[in-house]
């Protein structure tokens, strides 16, 4: 039982029989005791944190195994302890366990040697100076609890996901090793991967099959799906949401050249779809990345069946935020598969939302510069910003916007009102990175509807239309002005990039920012909790936050 | 301590009085010329209201320079800020512009100047004046 191993190189074994030899065999407190007295002693000061923790893994390591039946028989052993010590109980570790360290895997089953671990641990925690942690619960939870601390101490960054499986109930079918070991610990912690992959992504953004900004595009793309589809406005174009700023002359990206298969009523809207997706239609297969179309393509689907102007409602609402690649790259999807039943698709649009079709060939243009970008965008990468690419773009888009109408007026006739000239900038997220050209049309001004529809909720009294419109109006001016506030913030530090810091300027002369509160509390106030993982890095560590090593 | 820091207030306070003052004598007196040019006469209350408003506009001035500066990471105020700061009037806008390009070639014209007069002569009155102005243009 002697590991004589070079002091520099101490192992918990060498450690613990240290201890074991140097502990004052008296405790100043029961002479029955005695032992656990100076051993809780000698533990808590001499070793401090490493060899408790050591010790906490040695024991829930060698608990675990099936010499804990060993060690309950060395415990009666030494009968002249009438209650089991933590001198006692480390005694017998050492004398039971093997002299492998405990990152070598061992094969022992865990549920079987369960029960008798629960009783020792019991004991074990009892003696609660020892930190010996070991769980009072059923065997079921047992393993769950304590993989818990040495994951904590072998394996600290997974501690979040791991108790993320916890939560979940990890099913016990997979923890068959049952090993406390640190390798063990890692194959459950991986079979614990194996089933929730969704908190994992939450979790650890490095393991994210998309940029997390996609993930905060859904939530609030949804909810705007949600809220459009329930007014039902054909308004909103299918564009917009581009990631990029540079308006391609001509708009040749990125589409599949729809078949022109005029239909009667279709006719006029899909020969000028027809026209423009066929000019971009090798770009697009060249330019959309497979990624973007994949994950998108399910939504495509859903927005297909919904019929057209869902789509070009939910695009266009999206224009607004991170939300653009996404729809983009769903209005993108949704073109592909719409290339065969795009007629029919019509067909029905028309019959639920006549001018909506009237905007698509308009977002076509849109969509088809933003396909381009749309890697990039999603690589998230720190667009430009927003202002000059909006205004860039809005000029482009007036242009091709007035080419349409003229086969297209029939539909758009009641459009007008609406798209009537928009002051300017589109609206441009605070923190966009890529921002495509925004055309001040419906789409654009989609996107305020929806927090138009916020304030006539908030406003607990009906409202009238004029009313709406002008807080649609103001809206827009406000954040045009936010948008080129940030512009010109990025500008004065010699920036091309829209930055956080940009922002907290911008906030803290709007006077929510204050020397009292700063940005952190805030975005911890109001943000759900996957923004503030993206803001505020300490976050990340999911509220196991250690010091640096 | 605390009377320190109570007269310390008293100061501080008193000193804001007499600057209040001042900004109030000169809105008086520009309230006056205006009133002369469109012959209408200003109240006591509005002058008051609008040194008032001058002041504490002056305070958010003064902040928001401050935040500009520091965020393009410099400890000195600049033109480059103060130009931020009236980018809201366009007219106001152009004129700070227009001020401030007559003042960097005021600056260009005296460092021609100097540099003339430092090689005829006499350095040493001009040095620390021609260093001066070249921080300031920087």
């Amino acid at each position: 039982m002697a590991d004589h191993n070079p002091d520099g190189d101490p192992t918990p074994r060498t450690l613990l029989r240290r201890v074991l030899d140097t502990a004052d065999p008296r405790t100043p407190r029961r002479p029955r005791s005695a032992r656990a007295g100076a051993q809780r002693a000698l533990l808590e000061t001499a070793s401090s944190r490493r060899l408790s923790g050591q010790t906490k893994t040695i024991a829930k390591g060698r608990s675990r195994g099936a010499r804990s039946i060993g060690r309950s028989a060395h415990v009666q052993a030494r009968g002249h302890l009438e209650e089991q010590t933590p001198r006692t109980l480390l005694k017998n570790i050492l004398l039971t366990a093997p002299e492998s360290s405990i990152l070598m895997p061992e094969s022992v089953v865990k549920p079987v040697p369960a029960p008798q671990v629960v009783q020792p641990s019991r004991r074990e925690s009892s003696r609660g100076s020892l930190e010996l942690q070991l769980p009072e619960l059923e065997p079921s939870t047992t393993l769950a609890p304590g993989l818990l601390a040495p994951g904590r101490r072998k394996q600290r960054l997974r501690l979040s996901m791991f108790q993320q499986g916890v939560d979940q109930g990890l099913p016990l079918s997979q923890e068959p090793q049952g090993n406390a070991d640190a390798s063990s610990l890692t194959s459950s912690l991986n079979l614990t991967f194996a089933t929730p992959l969704q908190p994992q992504s939450v979790q650890r953004p490095g393991l994210a099959r998309r940029p997390p900004a996609r993930r905060a595009v859904d939530v609030g793309a949804f909810l705007r799906d949600l809220r459009d589809t329930s007014l039902a406005p054909p308004n909103i174009v299918l564009e917009d949401t581009q990631p990029f700023s540079q308006p391609t002359v001509g708009s040749p990206n990125v589409y599949h050249s729809l078949p022109c298969t005029p239909h009667t009523g279709a006719e006029d809207a899909e020969q000028a779809a027809g026209r423009r997706t066929q000019s971009s239609g090798p770009g697009l297969q060249n330019n959309s990345p497979g990624k973007p179309a994949q994950f998108l393509a399910g939504e495509a689907e859903e927005v297909d069946a919904f019929a057209l102007g869902f789509l070009s409602t939910s695009s266009g609402v999206s224009g607004e935020d991170e939300v653009e690649p996404l729809h983009n790259g769903v209005e993108e999807a949704e073109k592909k598969m719409k290339e065969e039943g795009v007629s029919v698709s019509e067909m029905e649009a028309t019959g639920a939302q006549g001018p909506s079709r009237a905007e698509e060939p308009e977002g076509h243009t849109q969509v088809t510069e933003a396909e381009g970008s749309q890697g990039t965008a999603e690589a998230e990468g720190p667009g430009a910003s927003s202002g000059d690419e909006d205004a860039s773009s809005r000029a482009a888009s007036p242009e091709l916007a007035s080419s349409t109408p003229e086969s297209l007026q029939a539909r758009r006739h009641h459009q007008f009102p609406e798209p009537a000239p928009p002051p300017g900038a589109a609206v441009c997220p605070p923190r966009s990175r890529t921002t495509g050209p925004r055309p001040r049309q419906d789409p654009h001004k989609a996107g305020l509807s929806h927090y138009v529809k916020l304030f006539s909720f908030f406003a607990k009294m009906p409202m009238e239309r004029k009313a709406l419109e002008m807080v649609e109006k103001c809206l827009d001016k406000y954040f045009q002005h936010l948008c080129d506030d940030l512009e010109v913030f990025a500008a004065h530090a010699g920036r091309k990039t829209v930055k956080p810091e940009d922002l907290e300027l911008l906030m803290r002369r709007q006077g929510l920012v204050t020397d009292q509160v700063s940005l952190h509390v805030l975005v911890e106030r109001h943000l759900p909790l996957e923004y503030r993982q993206l803001l505020i890095p300490c976050a990340y560590s999911g509220n196991s936050v250690f010091p640096a090593q | 301590m605390e009377e320190e820091a109570e007269t310390e207030e008293q100061q501080r306070f008193s000193y804001q009085q007499r600057l209040k003052a001042a900004v109030h004598y000169t809105v008086g007196c520009l309230c006056e010329e205006v009133a002369l040019d469109k012959e209408m006469q200003f109240s006591k209350q509005t002058i008051a209201a609008i040194s008032e408003l001058t002041f504490r506009q002056c305070e958010n001035f003064a902040k928001d320079l401050e935040m500009f500066a520091r965020h393009a990471k410099r400890t000195t105020i600049n033109t480059e800020d103060v130009k931020l700061l009236a980018r809201r009037s366009n007219s106001l806008l152009k004129y700070i512009t227009d001020k401030s390009e007559e003042i960097a070639q005021i600056n260009l014209e005296r460092k021609a100047q100097k540099k003339k007069k430092s090689e005829d002569g006499g350095k040493n009155s001009r040095e620390p004046a021609e260093a001066g102005v070249v921080e300031s243009e920087n």
